[in-house]
């Protein structure tokens, strides 16, 4: 349905209240992928890694996760999202409040990593939040412009993510800054930057690469992670035994897979890493084949696609842009994270949205979900 | 906001850009799908065996190892079962843990945490079996140790079996030992190609029958498919391949005269000893003259098996050893029935004889002068050499058999040059021959030899034909050569030592040669299980035998009876090509030497009941190079009319072969035909050489 089109019929869909419009679709999807994720942590939390009492904790855990982000979906619906514009500087301040503070002692040390917060039974993980505050705020700042892209604009833009980029930098967590650099591209691209505009920033970011590698900002641990897959090493010792485990897995599930739950896998034997949160792809390779993990792309494809198509049906720029930050969250991390596991992406700590175990992460795609479902309610309202 | 024209033309600009994101993502999802299928559709089954390769380790167990019995069914060599501590291999990798846990059993069971050490870094033990660390712990240990496992994290227990000699030492060096396969052995054509192959840690066979048998008394292990995780934690096994146990070995070796044969050698050496000679070793070979099957065999200095399977450190073994190097004399580990090379001295001459013989330069009725002493070539001149006899007083003209009974050297003397003369080297082509004087040219310097045609080294063929100077063939590993001389070996020794060891091969091939073979010195080697094959062969109307110990593989029934499963048969090696004239004259000259009024071992047998027992054997006395010392050799069988025993005795440094070794044999003798030993036995006289 073109929104521009038909006056009469766009005019009696905006009588009919916005929860008439839901996207039933996306919602089911969701829960696909919320069910498919569930038996995967399930998966490889039962079998030999984690056994008996471990074993309910996460099935647990990721349960009440669920139900919590269940409940973020339905808050995000029940308001406009264009409040969102005006509330965008608190949200804005809150974020980057938030991840000062995990950089701070008050934030829990974890493998020499300070990325959480600790929250009693919980923690919760502000960057994976933040990914979603910021498509909101540069959403807002770049569908607020009246005339087209300027420069002042692309900087504004850019300096509002550079400054959580910076903290969640400081953390240190580099995956989670790729998933910035990605966000930013797609909110720019559609938010209307120039292609001169692109050829420049391209140019600045190569240059600031090369000054970070010079200046030895990175550990050099970040590095090995990071040209692991361009040249595999199967040494036990190294970062490429991952890999190649991880490659191991996937290539044995064949075109059927192992099955569920099955003893005597790459994944339940523990000689995959993190089998259960950043690898969880490769257990869906090793146990549900070539079948369960087309299904997987089926099932994201069909989620992008919704977010993608929300962006088009939008009525304003800032749905557009939400929709589209969200689509290329999704699409980014997806990507980078089943890539790392088959070898074609650098390792990092990007988790698979709706399927690795994680409440942070679970929670802010649900609340993505939300957003995507809002902007798509009220197509038909005016502003 | 603008007009609604352009913000239209602004949404269109929208969709164009969301399209170019969409395309983006959908070359991501092309490049993971392509992927994917890589991975799972076109290389997964190479994918699929790594992860098998990472999670399958093949386990193989150690089946019971067949026992080894002797000819009327007694058993030699089975198992026990050791309660064993043995130590995970979690453990050892958690030092800190490990080295409390080794201080806590040390003090236990009050072993060495050294040798515990010694026993964990055995890499010859499969990395996924408990390590067995001391064995034979008592009960009450194990006990303390599973109520307390907080204190012995990573101990356990197991029955390992361990190999037991019920009769101890008897035939010890025989029967071998077993020990764990080392890098060596797994390398050998002796353990190669096995089926199933053999492993890293398996308990093979070392020496003996246990070495020469070891693929039937294995048994077939089971195998055991084990799966490992990540960090080589068994985590579940299944078995591919039932246990089969070993074969038993079922031997010739009788326990009774086997125990015999080791008393009457340690007392042959105690009463050497009283008579003031040094005798540190002997020797005795106990055989069928008409099958080959070893009856007994005996070696001093010997050691107790069970020593062996108690796990026996690399310094106790050595201490077994040598204690100089190359000298054998306190080495309990070397087996002097196959591996002595000693000069055989007058033992010589029933091979001389029948060489004689069998070459033509004499017959059955040859009579031949016994001088004092015997100038070679006879005629003199330079070059020439003068022989002796033993004693000084011409003993007139003889035949073999009176040859034998009062082992005239100077008659042997006679024979080696005529062999040497008629069919032994004669010279090289183009070169003048040897003995012809002077000598113009330097033999050695000749790098090209032209052998003479096969053939004309007549006498060492025959020596040869008898069993000299190469392996037996018997069935226990580690039997030497021996060496019977000739021209090739001569002259390759010259060059090799360049002219330092064998000088007078300089010039060639000399008749003293031949002549010194001829009463068994000189360069002549034998061990005393060849001058038993060969006094068989004299003993049994020709028939050289393939020596065996072991005759048949065999499975024990419930009742522990065997049923045999596979036979070996008697083998000829060789015929002598004797006549019975010819063999005649041999053994009845044989039978003086005991029985004859001048015979070098009729007083060592004086009071047997030779009438009924007859005895037929020869004396040797082998003079040890100017040491002045001999070496004392008894070869005999029995009875001389129907052979059943040959009996080939060597006593080492012991004085004459009639006064140390020939009263060891008649020990035996008495021993195997019942008699009482009331009957007393002069100890015995003999002056010979």
């Amino acid at each position: 349905m073109d929104r521009i089109g038909g006056e009469a019929i766009s005019s009696r869909m905006a009588r009919r209240a916005p929860i008439r419009h839901l996207d039933p679709s996306l919602l089911l999807v969701t829960v696909l992928l919320s069910v498919f994720g569930t038996l995967m942590v399930s998966s490889t939390t039962g079998t030999q890694g984690f056994t008996g009492f471990y074993a309910n904790v996460f099935m647990k855990h990721q349960l009440i996760y669920l139900i919590v982000a269940a409940a973020g979906l339905l808050g995000m619906i029940l308001f406009d999202y264009r409040h969102l514009r005006g509330l965008a500087p608190i949200i804005y301040g809150v974020t980057v409040l938030t991840l000062i503070v995990v950089i701070t002692p008050i934030g829990t040390l974890q493998l020499g990593a300070r990325r959480w917060i600790d929250l009693g039974p919980f923690q919760i993980q502000p960057s994976e939040v933040a990914k979603l505050a910021v498509i909101v705020c540069a959403g807002a700042y770049l569908s607020l412009r009246k005339s087209e892209v300027l420069w002042r604009d692309i900087a504004v833009a850019i300096g509002m993510v550079v400054l959580p980029m910076t903290l969640i930098y400081a953390e240190p967590d580099l995956g989670t800054m790729m998933v910035f650099v990605a966000l930013t591209g797609a909110l720019l691209l559609v938010g209307g930057a120039k292609i001169r505009h692109f050829l420049v920033i391209g140019i600045i970011a190569a240059a600031g690469i090369f000054g970070v590698l010079q200046m030895g900002l990175l550990h050099q641990y970040q590095i090995d992670r990071l040209t692991a897959f361009l040249h595999p090493n199967p040494d036990v010792q190294s970062v490429g035994y991952n890999l190649t485990q991880s490659k191991i897995a996937i290539g044995s599930g064949g075109i059927r897979g192992k099955g569920l739950e099955q003893k005597n896998t790459q994944t339940a034997l523990d000689f995959v890493p993190s089998q259960h949160t950043d690898f969880i792809f490769t257990a869906v390779g090793e146990q549900l084949g070539f079948v369960g993990a087309a299904t997987l792309f089926a099932l994201f494809a069909f989620l992008i696609w919704r977010a993608l198509r929300i962006a088009a049906l939008s009525r304003d720029l800032f749905g557009t842009l939400i929709a589209t930050g969200i689509a290329a969250l999704w699409a980014f991390q997806m990507f980078v994270n089943i890539g790392m596991t088959m070898g074609i992406m650098p390792i990092t700590g990007i988790p698979l949205p709706f399927i690795s175990y994680g409440g942070s992460s679970l929670v802010t795609n649900y609340l993505a979900v939300g957003l995507l479902l809002n902007v798509h309610m009220r197509r038909y309202l005016a502003p | 906001m603008s007009s609604p024209r352009e913000v239209s033309a602004g949404i269109d600009r929208t969709k164009i850009r969301l399209a170019v994101l969409g395309i983006l993502i959908v070359v991501a999802f092309v490049s993971l799908f392509s992927r994917l299928w890589f991975l799972q559709v076109l290389a997964s089954d190479q994918y699929r065996q790594q992860a098998q390769a990472n999670r399958v380790r093949r386990v193989y167990s150690e089946p019971a190892r067949g026992r080894i019995v002797d000819d009327n069914g007694k058993v030699l060599v089975t198992n026990r079962e050791s309660k064993s501590i043995t130590i995970d291999h979690n453990l050892l990798k958690r030092p800190r843990v490990e080295r409390k846990v080794l201080v806590r059993l040390s003090d236990l069971l009050g072993v060495k945490i050294k040798d515990i050490k010694t026993r964990i870094n055995d890499v010859t033990v499969s990395p996924y079996k408990a390590i067995p660390v001391v064995n034979d712990v008592h009960n009450h240990d194990i006990l303390y140790i599973e109520e307390h496992q907080q204190l012995f994290p990573g101990v356990g227990y197991d029955r390992i079996p361990i190999r037991k000699y019920p009769q101890g030492d008897i035939a010890a060096p025989i029967l071998g030992y077993t020990g764990e396969i080392s890098a060596d052995d797994l390398k050998s054509s002796h353990f190669k190609g096995a089926q199933p192959p053999y492993q890293p840690g398996d308990v093979v066979g070392k020496a003996g029958i246990e070495y020469s048998y070891d693929r039937d008394l294995r048994g077939t292990p089971s195998v055991r498919k084990v799966i490992v995780n990540s960090t080589g934690d068994v985590v579940g096994s299944r078995e591919v391949q039932p246990e089969k146990p070993g074969l038993d070995v079922v031997t010739s070796i009788d326990t009774k005269i086997q125990r015999l044969t080791q008393q009457a050698l340690t007392e042959g050496l105690a009463a050497a000893h009283g008579s003031g000679y040094l005798a540190p070793g002997g020797a005795v070979v106990v055989m069928d003259p008409n099958t080959g099957a070893i009856k007994a065999m005996a070696s001093y200095p010997t050691y107790n098996p069970n020593v062996f399977a108690n796990g026996l450190s690399e310094k106790e073994y050595k201490a077994l050893g040598a204690a100089t190097p190359n000298n054998p004399d306190d080495d309990a580990l070397f087996f002097r029935p196959t591996q002595a090379q000693k000069n055989p001295g007058s033992t010589m001459k029933a091979i001389t004889a029948g060489a004689a013989m069998w070459t033509g330069v004499a017959n059955p009725y040859t009579v031949l002068g016994c001088p004092p002493d015997l100038t070679i070539p006879p005629g003199g001149g330079p070059g020439s050499v003068i022989y002796h006899d033993y004693t000084t007083a011409d003993l007139g003209s003889m035949g073999f058999p009176e040859s034998l009974e009062v082992s005239c050297d100077t008659f042997y003397y006679q024979l080696g040059y005529d062999m040497q003369h008629q069919f032994g080297v004669s010279g090289y082509e183009g070169v003048e021959p040897p003995g012809s004087s002077p000598h113009t040219s330097d033999w050695g310097s000749i790098k090209t030899l032209k052998y003479l045609p096969a053939g004309t080294e007549k006498f060492q063929q025959y020596a040869r034909l008898s069993g000299l100077g190469h392996t037996t063939g018997i069935d226990i590993p580690g039997e030497t050569n021996g060496l019977v001389p000739d021209q090739k070996w001569c002259h390759d020794s010259y060059l090799a030592t360049k002219n330092t060891q064998y000088p007078t091969c300089a010039l060639g091939w000399q008749p003293g040669y031949d002549v010194n073979m001829a009463i068994g010195q000189g360069d002549l080697l034998v061990d005393p299980l060849q001058m038993a094959v060969a006094y068989a062969a004299v003993a049994n109307g020709g028939n050289v035998m393939q020596p065996r110990i072991a005759w048949a593989l065999a499975r024990p029934d419930l009742a522990g009876v065997e049923h045999n499963v596979k036979e070996f048969q008697p083998h000829v090696v060789n015929h002598l090509g004797l006549d019975s004239t010819a063999l005649g004259v041999i053994q009845q000259g044989l039978q003086l030497v005991v029985t004859g009024p001048s015979g070098t071992a009729t007083s060592a047998f004086a009071g047997f009941p030779l009438n009924q027992y007859p005895i037929a054997g020869k004396t040797g006395t082998a003079q040890i190079g100017n040491t002045g010392l001999n070496d004392a050799w008894f070869i005999s069988y029995a009875p001389a009319t129907n052979p059943q025993y040959v009996i080939a005795v060597y006593i080492e440094k012991a004085g004459h072969g009639g006064e140390s070794a020939a009263p060891v044999a008649r020990q035996i003798y008495e021993g195997l035909f019942g008699i009482d030993k009331q009957i007393t036995a002069g100890s015995g006289h003999d002056v010979s050489g």
